[in-house]
């Protein structure tokens, strides 16, 4: 991805967030940061090392769970419950990723399943007591910002704004986190694993780093889910949630910094909108995800690119022959 | 460029504002109901007897002159879903909100609706009116978890015998019906042989049933929805369970009756809070199964009862308060008077919103079953026998303090 | 009397846990021949499920019959996947290898909610065939005859299944494409056809398991759904790819499951999560699974 381009795109994406909540809905907006943060941090392992993992639901529920946690029964502040959902996301990946990331691609997927389904158990009657089971976690206070300054997170445009800042801040350090030298070692191992071993490289911590990083960021949007929802539901943990932002990555295009944001967003407007012309809808989600598997399955940013890309290509040669004759 | 821009979007403010303003007249209430997922069949019975209240409201004049307006969403059956659709109306101006299927999510739309100020009809069986749930906001025109078990206990000590063993799905709705079961067997002088709980979802009961024969109950009390309890109500009869004892299933559906087919037969009893048969009873039963069912080609569920009946009011209260966006005021009309429903004329009490309506017993009738006539009414127990005061409610007395088994 | 319950009870456990393990080992016998073979992990395992449920409902309904329905539902199901495969899964096996996973997927999200469409959303009953009502009493125990009947079919499915892969030509081919398919199609197989056929096996497999489901659990589109996840935890276990362990591993868990219930009623779906984490810990590859397969 050009470093130049990819920011530009980076740039655009937030203009266009800035005017999103006053053209659709306010909570469907906030709802759209979110998932894209979601979606962001899961494709620092998919799209950047190429590991695909269907237990993202864990990072994400735990995120929103232990924020929930510390605003009900602790009566910390906003901040404070989001530095739990970070150092939770963190810490849950540094434990699945200890027990599973030597493992092969496809077995990977499947022990994170597993454990993110056992986290959604656990929640559902074990900790019930901590989490409410599957009514959710209820009671939470209405929330407000008092540092720096006062904001009224119960209003939808001040909450939607305080997303939009925290999700603007994460996305600019995952770039950052992307563009850098280890980055640049992630797509390597994404590429091709073994060589890059071959070149002296530790692809195993690397790919755990990956893990833990991707974790923090998912961890986030499930705490920042928290806060606009003022609730946690069970279903943060439950698998249909891992296989959601599969879906949106996949959509947007996982091999473009932006495609994660373009996908998340889109899933959730024609979830919206489709249900509203047919009961339906997840049929027609179904099959267009299919037909999008099969036909374009570099997402919609990356087909965008390769068209780009193959214009610019004849331009070019068109150019080169005009030179030659 | 950039002047364009801002007229666009100066011009995007105005329109929303302006909509805002013009509706503000208008009678409206909004829904969310789970349309998608598992119970997919009965929140469609709550949409078409919403549709049908709204018709009939509207053919006789509308609120106040104008024509009501319903916003019917779909939960997909998760609470953040809900959120958003409620949300998204409170943006819009709504003020009034309903809906739900799961009592789980109902709660949810009444904290949203307290947090907000808003007037939330649940259209579900669910703990609203019960201690800390509930702050004056929400309603709903179904009723509490435990009162189907208070209708069914009595019936069942008094004609099944004392000994009773329960099959119970481990979340919230069945443990509050356990919770019932236990305080009622206490009083009627029943005998606890124990408890199975299973999870939701499961698909193959068999591996419960041994325990079940081994402990020879006279009935045994099954807690489950939807799918699990045509699935173990099939199983139990396969297995030949329906013939040692009698089944009482804490709340069945018409629909899941259907599902189960011959398997629900004359030894398999379960609680319904409405059911078609009543229109031998109540004239304005007869009236509303017959539109509900030319309409819609099949008779209406308690689902249908339930949406039917709390749309109505929100609007016919809107209509007698004379105002289309005072919370308080509907609030406050809707529990200072009677309203006709179905059943004959209905109240919510003050203190708590609950309800005052009966629950009727229902008995299948195996392969006898013909097309929606799937049961016989055996009897419609009056709340009176069934809901506890306020005083208890408050406190959640007796059902909040049993302690359950293996919990 | 033994922790509370007389013995027949375990032995009534034993005999629902083999009925219960036999729709596993159908299922997850199914999904490791499709592993084993394609590379693909098929995410819509639990809609083929479904779709057998579904399609014995409609070939009852329509033959009257329920052993001419079983063997048509199974049929039909295994030639709509061999459709599935030919027309769609195929293009993606030269793309990256979760492709495929993905496309499963996305039809495990899509089929379900079409069946609500063409089906409507109430399950359609099955009833038990004549034959199979009631039970066989051995002195306290109760043995339900349609119980015997899975436990009976699958057994003999799977030995003609073993028949098939170890004896027959095709049979071989499949064994040997499971192994290394460049070679087998360096010695002049059409590899491309073995796919499908085993790929419409794999499915007829999990239909199978559907259409005999029916009766106890009625044709309701959601049916899969935890299904799926369910024999993926089966296939894991026994080990990815070996189809011993599939079967083994659906035995183990119907057991499991079957013995939870009996002590810890609301842990038995949770039951097989942890099983899975203790095997995955104790022994990663699972029990039969190949070292260096993944």
């Amino acid at each position: 991805m050009g470093k130049n381009n990819s920011i530009k795109t980076v740039w655009i994406a937030l203009l266009i967030f800035l005017f999103l909540p006053f053209i659709l809905s306010a909570p469907l907006a906030t709802e759209m940061l979110i998932y894209s943060l979601f979606a962001l941090g899961f494709n620092i392992l998919l799209g950047q090392t190429g590991v695909i993992s269907f237990g993202h639901a864990a990072y994400f529920g735990l995120g929103a769970y232990f924020a929930g946690i510390a605003l009900r029964y602790f009566g910390s502040s906003v901040w404070t419950s989001l530095l739990a959902s970070i150092v939770v996301g963190g810490v849950a990946a540094v434990l699945i990723g200890a027990l599973s990331i030597k493992k092969k691609g496809v077995y990977f997927a499947m022990i994170s399943l597993a454990f993110a389904q056992m986290f959604y158990f656990l929640a559902l009657s074990a900790l019930k007591k901590w989490t409410g089971g599957e009514d959710g976690l209820k009671f939470i206070p209405i929330l407000k910002l008092d540092f720096p300054f006062h904001v009224d997170l119960a209003s939808p445009y001040p909450l939607y704004f305080f997303v939009y800042f925290i999700v603007a801040l994460s996305i600019f350090a995952i770039w950052r986190i992307l563009e850098s030298p280890f980055g640049r070692l992630l797509q390597a191992i994404r590429e091709n694993e073994e060589r890059t071993e071959a070149c002296g490289f530790d692809t195993t911590m690397a790919k755990f780093i990956s893990l833990v990083f991707s974790g923090i960021f998912s961890g986030l949007a499930g705490g920042l889910l928290t806060v606009y929802l003022g609730y946690v539901p069970v279903t943060t943990l439950f698998w249909m949630t891992s296989g959601t932002v599969v879906m949106m990555t996949i959509l947007g295009g996982m091999h473009s910094f932006i495609g994660p944001v373009v996908g998340a967003s889109l899933f959730l407007l024609l979830q919206d909108e489709i249900s509203y012309l047919t009961d339906r809808w997840e049929m027609y989600v179904g099959a267009m995800f299919m037909a999008l598997v099969l036909l374009f399955p570099e997402g919609i940013v990356g087909t965008i690119k390769d068209k780009i890309e193959t214009k610019r290509k004849r331009v070019q040669e068109s150019q080169w022959v005009g030179d030659v004759s | 460029m950039k002047k364009v821009l801002w007229l666009l979007v100066s011009a995007f403010a105005l329109v929303t504002c302006f909509s805002t303003v013009t509706l503000a007249q208008t009678a409206r209430f909004g829904e969310a109901i789970p349309l998608t997922g598992p119970y997919a069949a009965m929140a469609e019975d709550m949409k078409r007897g919403s549709m049908l209240a709204l018709e009939e409201i509207n053919a006789a004049g509308g609120v106040l002159g104008k024509p009501a307006e319903v916003l019917i969403t779909d939960s997909q059956l998760k609470a953040d879903v809900t959120i958003r659709r409620f949300k998204d109306m409170m943006d819009q101006g709504y003020k009034f909100i309903g809906g739900s299927l799961s009592g789980g999510i109902s709660l949810v739309g009444n904290e949203f609706a307290c947090k907000n100020k808003l007037l939330y009809m649940a259209f579900c069986h669910t703990s609203i009116p019960v201690g800390k749930e509930f702050c004056g906001y929400g309603f709903t025109s179904a009723v509490i978890p435990y009162q189907p078990a208070s209708a069914l206990a009595n019936y069942a000590f008094k004609n099944f015998g004392k000994k009773w063993m329960s099959l119970t799905a481990d979340y919230r709705w069945g443990h509050d019906n356990l919770a019932a079961w236990l305080v009622n067997s206490e009083k009627y002088g029943g005998e606890f042989l124990g408890n199975i709980y299973h999870p939701l979802g499961t698909r193959d009961f068999s591996a419960f049933i041994p325990q079940i024969l081994a402990k020879k109950p006279d009935f045994l009390v099954v807690t489950n929805y939807g799918t699990d309890q045509a699935s173990a109500i099939k199983q139990l009869a396969e297995l030949g369970l329906t013939k040692k004892m009698k089944i009482v299933i804490s709340k069945t559906h018409i629909i899941t009756i259907k599902e189960t087919g011959a398997a629900f037969d004359e030894n398999v009893y379960g609680s319904s809070t409405f059911y078609w048969h009543l229109q031998d009873k109540y004239p304005e039963a007869k009236t509303f199964v017959k539109t509900f069912w030319d309409k819609y080609g099949s008779p209406p569920s308690q689902d249908g009862e339930c949406a039917y009946t709390a749309t109505k009011v929100v609007f016919s209260a809107m209509n007698k308060a004379g105002v289309v966006d005072d919370v308080d005021k509907v609030i406050e009309t809707i529990v200072s008077n009677k309203w006709p429903s179905p059943k004959g004329p209905t109240e919510w009490r003050p203190c708590d919103h609950a309800r005052l309506q009966s629950i009727c017993i229902l008995q299948g009738k195996g392969a006898k079953a013909k097309d929606w006539d799937v049961a016989t009414l055996v009897a419609e127990v009056p709340y009176t026998e069934t809901l506890e005061s306020c005083e208890n409610n408050k406190k959640d007395i007796p059902y909040g303090q049993v302690k359950l088994p293996g919990k | 009397m033994l922790f509370g319950f007389p013995p027949e009870i375990y032995l009534m456990q034993i005999v629902f846990g083999l009925a219960l393990g036999a729709i596993y080992v159908l299922l997850a016998s199914g999904l490791s021949i499709i592993f084993g073979l394609l590379d693909v992990i098929n995410f819509a395992h639990g809609t083929f499920y479904m779709l057998g449920a579904y399609a014995v409902y409609v070939a009852v309904s329509l033959t009257g019959n329920f052993w001419i329905g079983l063997v048509c539902a199974v049929l039909i199901v295994a030639l709509f996947g061999a459709l599935t495969e030919w027309t769609l899964l195929k293009r993606l096996y030269k793309e990256e290898p979760f492709y495929p996973l993905l496309l499963t997927f996305g039809m495990a999200v899509a089929i379900p909610d079409a069946m609500k469409f063409i089906f409507g959303l109430i399950g359609k009953v099955v009833e038990y065939p004549s034959g199979l009502v009631g039970a066989i009493m051995a002195g306290p125990i109760l043995l339900p005859k349609y119980r015997l009947f899975i436990i009976v079919l699958t057994a003999f499915v799977m030995i003609l299944l073993w028949l098939f892969l170890k004896k027959s030509d095709l049979g071989m081919i499949i064994r040997a494409a499971t192994r290394d398919s460049l070679m087998v199609q360096v010695l002049g197989v059409n590899v491309s056809r073995i796919w499908t056929v085993g790929f419409s096996i794999g499915v007829g497999l999990a239909a199978l398991g559907g259409a005999v489901a029916a009766p106890m659990v009625s044709a309701v589109p959601d049916m899969g759904v935890e299904m799926t996840v369910e024999c993926f935890v089966v296939v894991v276990i026994g080990g990815l790819g070996s189809l011993g362990g599939a079967i083994l591993g659906g035995l183990i868990i119907g057991q499991v499951v079957s013995f939870v219930s009996l002590f810890a009623g609301d842990y038995s779906n949770v039951a097989i999560f942890f099983a899975m984490a203790v095997i995955l810990l104790i022994r990663p590859r699972g029990l039969f699974g190949e070292a260096g397969r993944l």
